[in-house]
C-alpha cells in the first residue's frame, strides 16, 4: 500500500531521514518508534504530501505521493493545527467540504465519545482536549491509510483508552495504521507491527507477536534493547 | 476550488468587517457635520474617509500576504496543503479571494465617494464651479485632462491592479524565502530585494509600454500590464510550491 524507497530528507546540514525504505501493508497497525530526533515526524509528514523528500520517493498504491494520494492518507500532527477562528463545528465542517471519505456522524460520534462538544472554540481547548479533538476529526475519514503523530500526547489514561477502542476499531483488512508514540507500553496493545528508526535510519522492523513468540522480547524491550544506554542494552 | 475561496475568505473576513464599520463610522460623521454646517469637523471626516479608501484597499493586501506567509510557515498550514489540492489550485483561490475583494472595496470606495462628492457639492451648490477650475489648473499644466467619473474610474481601476500585481510579487517573494532560502544568510534582504526587483520591472514596462498613448488609455494599460504580470508571477510562485514546497 505505502512504499518508502531511500527515503531521505535533509535540513540544512541535518540529516533528519536517511535512506529510509520499508514496505507498509494493507491489514497492519505500525508503532513507529525511537526517540525525539529520530526521523518518525519527517518521514510521515512525507508519506502524507506535506513535505518533498530531498531524495527517495514514497509511493502509494504505485504513484507518488502528493495531491492526489492526500484524499486517502489521513495525517494527524502531533502539534495543534486547526485555524484559531474555527470551532469544533467548524472543523467538522471543513474535514467535510475538503475529503469525501469524511463522515460527520461518525466524527460527532467520536467527539462525544472524547466528552467534547462540537461548540467549542479551538482557541480555547487545553491540550488533551486538543489532541482529541485531532484524533476525531482524523478517525472520522474512512482512509486507505492513517498516520497518527503522537496520538496519546497529553491524553488521561480513560480518554486513552478510549481512544484505542477507536484506533483498533479503525483497522480493516484494506487499511493501514501508522502511529508514532513515545508511551511503547500503550503500542503493544495496539499495533502487530513494529518500525525502530535511529536518528534517521531506519533500525529494525519487527512483527511484534512473532518476536514476542520467538525470542521473548516485547516491543519495549526492543526498544531498551535498541535505543538503551550506550546503544543499546541485551535484555532478551 | 470554491471550498477554497470560501475559506480564503473566512480567514479574513474579520478585517473587511472592521474596515466596513469604521467606514460607516466616518461616513455617518461625514453627513452630520455636512448637514450642521460644522466646515473644520466636515474636512476632517472627508480626509478620514480618502484615508479609510487607501488604507482599507491596502489592507487587504497586506492581510492577504500575512495570511500565505502563516499558511507556509506555522502548523496550520497543514490545514490547507493535506487537502487534495494542487499548489495551483490553492494559490489561485488566494489570488483569486484577493482579487475580488480589492474589487468589492474599490468599487465600494469608488461609489462612496462619487456619492459623497455630490453631496458635499449638492450642499454647496459649488460642484459644476469646482470642476471647471480644476479643469482650467489641469490645462494651465499642459496634462490635457478632462477631470470626470471615467477618469477616476480609470484611476482607481489602475490602483486596484496594480495593488493586486504588487500582493502576488509579495507571494512570490515570500515563496522563494520559504522554500529556497529557508536557513541561508540573509534570506529576508535577498527576498526583499527580489520583490523590489519585480515592482521596479512592472513599473519600467508601465512606463515604457505607455509613454506616447493618450492619457485616458493609459489607465487601462496600466491595469493590463499589472494583470499580466500578476500572471506571470502567479505561474512562477505556484510551480515553485508545487516543486519546493514542505510545511
Amino acid at each position: 500500500m505505502l512504499k518508502s524507497e531511500a527515503v531521505t530528507k535533509v535540513f540544512g546540514s541535518q540529516t533528519a531521514v536517511d535512506q529510509v525504505s520499508l514496505t507498509l501493508e494493507a491489514g497492519h497497525i505500525y508503532a513507529m518508534l525511537g526517540p525525539n530526533g529520530s526521523g518518525k515526524t519527517t518521514w510521515m509528514k512525507m508519506a502524507a504530501g506535506l513535505s518533498k523528500p530531498t531524495s527517495g520517493r514514497i509511493l502509494f498504491k504505485g504513484e507518488p505521493v502528493g495531491v492526489k494520494s492526500r484524499a486517502s492518507i489521513a495525517y494527524m500532527s502531533t502539534e495543534p493545527y486547526f485555524y484559531p477562528w474555527m470551532t469544533l463545528k467548524d472543523v467538522g465542517l471543513y474535514y467535510q467540504d475538503f475529503f469525501a471519505d469524511f463522515s460527520m456522524a461518525r466524527y460527532q460520534e467520536l467527539l462525544k465519545r472524547c466528552d467534547l462538544t462540537e461548540g467549542l472554540k479551538t482557541k480555547a481547548l487545553s491540550s488533551g482536549m486538543m489532541a482529541k479533538a485531532k484524533i476525531a476529526v482524523t478517525l472520522a475519514r474512512d482512509a486507505s491509510v492513517w498516520m497518527l503523530d503522537e496520538p496519546f500526547n497529553g491524553i488521561d489514561l480513560v480518554a486513552r483508552d478510549r481512544i484505542k477502542e477507536a484506533i483498533i476499531e479503525a483497522a480493516a483488512p484494506d487499511k493501514v495504521l501508522v502511529l508514532s508514540s513515545h508511551l511503547v507500553e500503550e503500542m503493544e496493545a495496539i499495533a502487530d507491527k513494529g518500525i525502530f528508526l535511529r536518528k534517521g535510519q531506519l533500525v529494525k522492523e519487527v512483527d511484534i507477536e512473532t518476536e514476542r513468540v520467538e525470542t521473548g522480547c516485547s516491543i519495549a524491550d526492543e526498544y531498551r534493547q535498541i535505543y538503551g544506554a550506550q546503544g543499546g542494552t541485551e535484555v532478551c | 476550488m470554491l471550498n477554497l475561496i470560501k475559506y480564503e475568505f473566512r480567514k479574513t473576513w474579520m478585517t473587511k468587517l472592521i474596515i466596513l464599520a469604521i467606514t460607516a463610522f466616518a461616513e455617518i460623521a461625514f453627513l452630520i457635520t455636512l448637514y450642521t454646517n460644522k466646515e473644520g469637523l466636515n474636512a476632517l471626516t472627508i480626509l478620514l474617509l480618502v484615508m479609510l479608501a487607501f488604507g482599507g484597499v491596502l489592507l487587504i493586501g497586506i492581510q492577504s500576504i500575512s495570511t500565505m506567509h502563516q499558511d507556509m510557515n506555522t502548523k496550520q498550514g497543514y490545514m490547507l496543503y493535506m487537502t487534495p489540492n494542487s499548489c495551483y489550485k490553492i494559490l489561485g483561490s488566494k489570488v483569486i479571494e484577493n482579487g475580488l475583494s480589492l474589487l468589492v472595496a474599490g468599487a465600494f470606495f469608488f461609489a462612496l465617494g462619487a456619492l459623497d462628492i455630490t453631496l458635499v457639492f449638492g450642499h454647496s451648490g459649488e460642484l459644476n464651479q469646482l470642476r471647471e477650475m480644476v479643469n482650467e489648473f489641469m490645462k494651465q499644466l499642459s496634462l490635457g485632462v478632462q477631470l470626470d467619473g471615467q477618469m477616476f474610474a480609470g484611476f482607481t481601476l489602475s490602483f486596484l491592479c496594480s495593488w493586486l500585481g504588487t500582493v502576488v510579487a509579495a507571494y512570490l517573494a515570500d515563496v522563494i524565502s520559504t522554500c529556497l532560502l529557508s536557513g541561508k544568510k540573509y534570506n529576508t534582504w535577498v527576498s526583499l530585494l527580489f520583490f523590489i526587483l519585480l515592482m521596479w520591472l512592472t513599473g519600467y514596462a508601465q512606463v515604457s509600454l505607455t509613454q506616447n498613448l493618450p492619457i485616458r488609455s493609459v489607465f487601462l494599460w496600466h491595469s493590463l500590464i499589472s494583470l499580466a504580470f500578476a500572471a506571470i508571477m502567479y505561474v512562477a510562485t505556484a510551480f515553485l510550491m508545487d516543486r519546493h514546497l514542505s510545511v
